[in-house]
């Protein structure tokens, strides 16, 4: 059987991914994501191993004991407020990376800035240049 | 070694989007977008030499080789992780992650071949002397742009 340790559990897609058996379920609405495990009684341990956070561990199964369900609130963007991470997932980026990897050219925070809207800031930089050249050459 | 875009051949067409998508059984790692009507630039990985992605993923299925940044599929977990650490959004995680492999396996990536405006090379020194020449005719001009 599996425990999960809720101080450490990020919330991502590993451990229900990886579950050959369907154990770990995964629920998500654009403001929340759960994560529900079922007292499972495979001799398998790939969720454990998979995990990012080290929060899974094995052990006795026991009939008694009731089946965790996390539930994390989806992290809306600073930019455009759609919800699209969780918060323990983020902050995990923000410990995985070096201070000057955290700030874009700007200063801006993209870590908390929605992948949608890091694309469209790509791109808006990368013409600025060539906008200004040709609206300058429009009569 | 990521392939180079001179932004200002660009046509907007988005055949890069379809070449991607068609060599990588329809998950494509590039988009295009557009900058109001005056321009427009694809937007996908710059396998960065200090690849946020890679420190983030977990199993090391991203990963440098070179200058390239790879992925090793058997690796992933699909966590998604790399999504979020990904500065400019150009990794997605379906299941599993995907992102730009430079088309891994083909002697020249599909965008950079199907592009019909040749916006897209693999040549840092040919995008660049192309801008040159661009600013020396300007110059020529009497600096008007
Ligand atoms: S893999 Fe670990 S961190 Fe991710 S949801 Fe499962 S228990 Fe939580
Ligand atoms: S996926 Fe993003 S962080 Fe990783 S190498 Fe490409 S551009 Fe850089
Ligand atoms: S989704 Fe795959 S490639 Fe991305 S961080 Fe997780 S294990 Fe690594
Ligand atoms: S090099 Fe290949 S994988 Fe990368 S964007 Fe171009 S077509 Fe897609």
């Amino acid at each position: 059987m599996i425990k999960v340790d809720e101080k450490k559990c990020l919330g991502c897609f590993s451990c229900s991914n990886v579950c050959p058996s369907q154990n770990i379920t995964r629920t998500e609405t654009p403001e929340l994501r759960s994560v529900h495990w079922k007292r499972c009684k495979e001799e398998c341990d790939l969720c454990v191993e998979f995990c990012p956070a080290k929060a899974l561990t094995l052990v006795p199964y026991d009939e008694s004991c009731p089946e965790p369900t996390l539930s994390f609130d989806l992290v809306a963007c600073k930019i455009c407020g759609s919800r699209y991470a969780t918060e323990p997932m983020l902050k995990r980026i923000e410990s995985s990376l070096p201070a000057n990897l955290q700030k874009d050219s700007t200063g801006l925070d993209w870590i908390w800035v929605c992948p949608v809207c890091r694309r469209n800031i790509e791109a808006e930089r990368a013409t600025k240049q060539m906008v200004l050249g040709r609206s300058r050459k429009s009569p | 070694m990521p392939v180079y875009v001179d932004i200002s051949r660009c046509i907007g067409c988005r055949s890069c989007e379809v070449a991607c998508k068609r060599v990588h059984g329809g998950s494509g790692h590039v988009n295009v977008h557009f900058a109001g009507d005056n321009a427009s630039v694809p937007v996908f990985c710059h396998h960065c030499e200090e690849a946020s992605c890679t420190m983030a993923c977990f199993t090391q299925a991203l990963h440098k080789v070179g200058e390239r940044t790879a992925f090793d599929v058997e690796k992933c977990t699909g966590c998604g992780l790399c999504r979020l650490a990904c500065p400019f959004g150009v990794v997605w995680t379906d299941k599993i992650a995907h992102k730009c492999d430079l088309c891994e396996g083909r002697e020249t990536p599909a965008c950079v071949l199907t592009c019909p405006a040749n916006a897209l090379s693999l040549d840092f020194e040919l995008a660049s002397r192309r801008a040159r020449a661009r600013a020396a005719l300007v110059a020529a001009h009497g600096g008007r742009r």
